[in-house]
């Protein structure tokens, strides 16, 4: 936030509580294709106190109102085609009682912990699913408080009860005249109190006056997203840009030794070849010169780094054999209960089991690329990027350029899918970009190739799990050890977060605490292990993977005890209400209880991300010779609470069960020597629209605190998939993915 | 120069021969609503209409476009009010979007030849096109509006 100019106290007709934006009508904002503030050419006004009427308002640190009425929104976050751009901001806008059509979002562009996201230590950070449930209390607030403030201005104005005004949409109403004004009228012509009203809880909105909430306001993005007016990372020009490409090392931790670039510097177009260390870009005029030049760029690398020894076939079967052995304990992870390793060494049964699953690549469809204007004296820059992470670009490209944070201009785009993948500190590809610029003192845009995308891929790790459970004589679950083996992603992924919650990585370990089944004694435990390639957070994060063996394992643990696998959740989660409704509504709607033809498996698997709760049952049928699995139908639901918008909630829950389909059944990276083995969309497979089953979902309403839905679909496909293998083969599928050959294999032992 | 037909107007451009279509388009005439997602005809992100029939334009040479009429989603319809545009922003099917230029121009070189398309019929058409969100059932959705709102027209 800039710095606010304090004006002496003065009473109620003193505007000294007013922050305005530089220039006598408000602000001059370029509006982006999608309707919101662009990130281009946007000019920042510097805010000050004034006492000049007819400027706008800042009635708090989201919300400000221009006289032209028009309220402007904060939003601390960036957009992925989540929709958290447009539903967070509306949830302000309701309690202002704001016209939605009168709204502007601008996008915070600074590393100011103010606005900052507090699941991740305050950082502007886009993760996880946790926009609506972190910052929908502040839009709340803001929203109410600014609605407040303005029916004190036209009270006293009036000279009217405050308790005789209501609102319309942005109005405000004194009924008993029939009096109206609109919000920039008041801002443009009356005195405002001095005070910040406080604002009791009794004085918010009530649900049932909601106009926004509940009602799936559109995505501010889709008309630029239907029109190709949106504007993306890719799609930023600069005036004198030069075009970056970058051959890479082709295994992390080597570097050029030798580069013969006498063809490359013949190409049409080709302006300079800048060896970095951990590549070499060549740079041009066009696009295609530089991609032609890579092409004939000759390097010899050095060959010392250890990841030349690493394949992720043989990672895997590592990880395994550690996760076996016991002797071997790492940090518990939280939410453990009980004592878990105590109770299984005096139990008398205890089942044990082994999933493994591969690496995972995003696969978000823009390949990754940064445009970054460094300053001649290398000590300052400008940055246009698309980022789930404001401050840690901000943070990282300072300590790259061994510059300060105020030194680094962001301009955060809209991103072409993201799924985690642009969420480290150091982004290779903004650090390829100003690398370039600071060497050759001009904008470089930098562009992935999809090949560079897969050859520099930084993955959802590959990781074995080990399970151990144990009945008492009565047949109730006693204890559960979810041993995971793999490696730690933060300390690569953003040293900074790791620093304050090591040795606890959230994103090796998510999703292998209990919140839902009531077990006495449970214990997450992280076999910490060597990572094979790259690591960094994937839609999900771990749930993907821990889930996977959670509820396969429970399916497990249901057949020892001859029990049907939906009675046997059920009774785990006998003390938590709003999970027993979300099983039996998805059981409901695939009418679980139904026999199914010979040779027609049902499969369950729940899942949840925060508070957030899903379960789903597919309905499939695998052939045993091939291992090919045909999906009949997928069923699933989700309850994140309050919905602010069920059409997106809807889109996020079904578009993500279709994620995690893919991801389940088709994807799997493959690294050997060091190098990762896929290339492109030909050799990684992801759904096509002719391979989507049949999918019926729906987010339950409930009235509990809004969370997330952007991974609610996910993790429950693979375990649900294979606990139906199950149903109808009787062999376990303990691989993910699912591939026909891993099915096969597993068919045939 | 090479001159090619482009949404109604003929455009010069300074580029080889060899340069893929979608370069030329995106880069040298910032045309950037055409996008690059794979370079090697997989994902359909590039799509656009030459003579009205969907081509990959990241695997379409400059120099063989000739003087057929080059089509993109910024040439599809006056004022994005294509029926299919209208769909789409009608039933929201774009979530991050980075695919649904592609997706709409590969629909409605179907709509052109085929008014009123199975579902099965659009599920095979569209297959061309990968969307990473998982936005596929409601690409379908909106594909069958357009096609109805086309025929009450």
């Amino acid at each position: 936030m800039s710095d606010n100019k304090a004006v002496p106290e003065q009473p109620l007709l003193d505007l000294s509580r007013r922050k305005f934006l530089k220039g006598s009508t408000g602000l001059t904002f370029a509006i982006g294709a999608s309707g919101f503030i662009s990130a281009l050419g946007v000019a920042q006004g510097t805010a000050a106190f004034s006492s000049n009427p007819g400027e706008a308002l800042q009635a708090n640190m989201w919300v400000t109102i221009t006289p032209a009425n028009t309220v402007i929104v904060k939003y601390a976050g960036t957009e992925m085609g989540q929709g958290s751009m447009t539903h967070v901001p509306v949830m302000l806008a309701e309690h202002l009682d704001a016209d939605w059509d009168k709204v502007e979002v601008d996008i915070i562009k600074k590393h100011d912990m103010a606005y900052g996201n507090p699941v991740f230590q305050n950082m502007l950070y886009t993760a996880g699913s946790t926009h609506v449930a972190v910052y929908g209390g502040k839009m709340k607030m803001a929203g109410a408080q600014a609605r407040k403030l303005l029916m004190l201005a036209v009270a006293e104005d009036w000279g009217v009860e405050l308790s005789s005004l209501t609102t319309e949409p942005s109005l405000v109403v004194h009924a008993a005249s029939g009096r109206k004004i609109n919000y920039g009228d008041i801002v443009g012509t009356m005195a405002l109190p001095t005070e910040a009203p406080a604002v009791d809880k009794s004085e918010f909105k009530s649900e049932s006056a909601y106009r926004y909430i509940g009602q799936s306001v559109m995505r501010r993005d889709v008309p630029a997203k239907s029109n190709g007016t949106e504007q993306y990372g890719m799609d930023v020009q600069v005036a004198g840009m030069a075009y970056a490409a970058i051959k890479r090392a082709p295994v992390e931790g080597e570097r050029p030794l030798k580069v013969i670039d006498t063809e490359a510097r013949k190409v049409k177009g080709i302006t300079d070849i800048v060896t970095l260390p951990y590549g070499v870009a060549i740079v041009g005029n066009t696009v295609e010169g530089t991609k032609k030049a890579k092409a004939l760029l000759q390097v010899t690398w050095s060959e010392t780094s250890p990841f030349r020894q690493k394949s992720s076939d043989t990672a895997l079967e590592e990880y395994a054999k550690n996760a076996k052995d016991l002797s071997i304990s790492g940090p518990a992870w939280i939410l453990g209960k009980g004592k878990a390793k105590e109770t299984l060494a005096a139990a008398d049964n205890v089942l044990e089991a082994l999933y493994t699953s591969d690496a995972a690549y995003h696969a978000q469809m823009e390949p990754l690329n940064a445009t970054a204007s460094v300053s001649k004296d290398g000590k300052s820059a400008e940055i246009w990027v698309g980022t789930q992470t404001q401050s840690l670009t901000i943070l990282g490209s300072a300590e790259t350029l061994g510059t300060t944070e105020d030194k680094i201009t962001l301009h955060p785009l809209t991103m072409g899918g993201s799924f985690g993948r642009r969420s480290e500190l150091h982004q290779q590809f903004i650090d390829d970009a100003l690398l370039v610029s600071k060497a050759l003192k001009r904008p470089i845009k930098v562009i992935w190739s999809r090949e560079d995308d897969l050859e520099a891929g930084a993955f959802r790790t590959a990781a074995a799990q080990f399970l151990r459970g144990a009945f008492d004589k009565e047949g109730n679950l006693l204890a559960v050890h979810h041993r995971v083996s793999a490696p730690e992603v933060l300390p690569t992924m953003n040293k900074l977060r790791w620093e304050t919650v090591k040795p606890r990585d959230v994103i090796a370990m998510m999703g292998s605490e209990n919140s839902t089944y009531d077990i006495p004694n449970h214990l997450p435990e992280h076999v910490v292990q060597d990572r094979c390639s790259r690591v960094i957070a994937y839609r999900g994060i771990a749930t993907s993977y821990t889930k996977f063996a959670m509820e396969s394992f429970i399916d497990e643990l249901a057949h020892t005890q001859d029990m049907d696998p939906l009675a046997f959740r059920l009774k785990l989660c006998r003390n938590n209400p709003r999970m027993t409704k979300v099983l039996e509504t998805v059981a409901e709607m695939a009418d679980w209880g139904r026999p199914r033809e010979k040779g027609v498996g049902l499969g369950l698997a729940i899942s949840g991300y925060h508070k957030s709760l899903s379960a789903g049952i597919v309905e499939l049928t695998v052939d045993s010779d091939s291992g090919a699995i045909h999906i009949n139908k997928y069923w699933g639901v989700g309850d994140a609470g309050r919905i602010i918008s069920p059409r997106n909630a809807q889109a996020q829950l079904l578009s993500n069960i279709i994620f995690g389909l893919s991801s389940a059944l088709k994807e799997k990276v493959e690294i050997k020597n060091g190098i990762v083995q896929q290339t492109n969309f030909h050799n990684f497979n992801i759904l096509r629209m002719n391979e989507v089953p049949d999918i019926d979902c729906k987010m339950t309403a409930t009235n509990n605190h809004s969370t997330g839905v952007g991974e609610l679909g996910m993790a429950m496909t693979a375990p649900s998939i294979a606990n139906a293998i199950f149903s109808i083969t009787g062999k376990r599928i303990r691989h993910m993915p699912l591939r026909p050959e891993v099915v096969s294999a597993a068919l045939k032992s | 120069m090479t001159e090619i037909h482009l949404n109604g107007k003929v455009v010069s451009i300074d580029a080889e021969p060899d340069t893929p279509l979608l370069w030329v388009i995106r880069e040298h005439l910032k045309l950037t609503g055409t996008k690059f997602g794979c370079g090697l005809g997989q994902c359909g992100a590039c799509m656009v209409h030459i003579d009205g029939e969907t081509t990959y334009s990241c695997l379409t040479p400059l120099s063989v476009v000739g003087d057929r009429e080059v089509t993109t989603i910024e040439g599809l319809s006056p004022n994005s009010d294509h029926p299919l545009q209208k769909a789409w922003v009608e039933l929201e099917a774009p979530q991050c979007g980075y695919c649904q230029s592609g997706q709409i121009m590969r629909a409605a070189d179907l709509l052109s030849k085929n008014k009123n398309p199975s579902h099965d019929e659009i599920v095979n058409h569209m297959s061309t096109n990968l969307c990473r969100c998982g936005t596929y059932p409601t690409i379908v959705k909106a594909i069958k509006l357009a096609a109805e709102e086309s025929e009450n027209v």
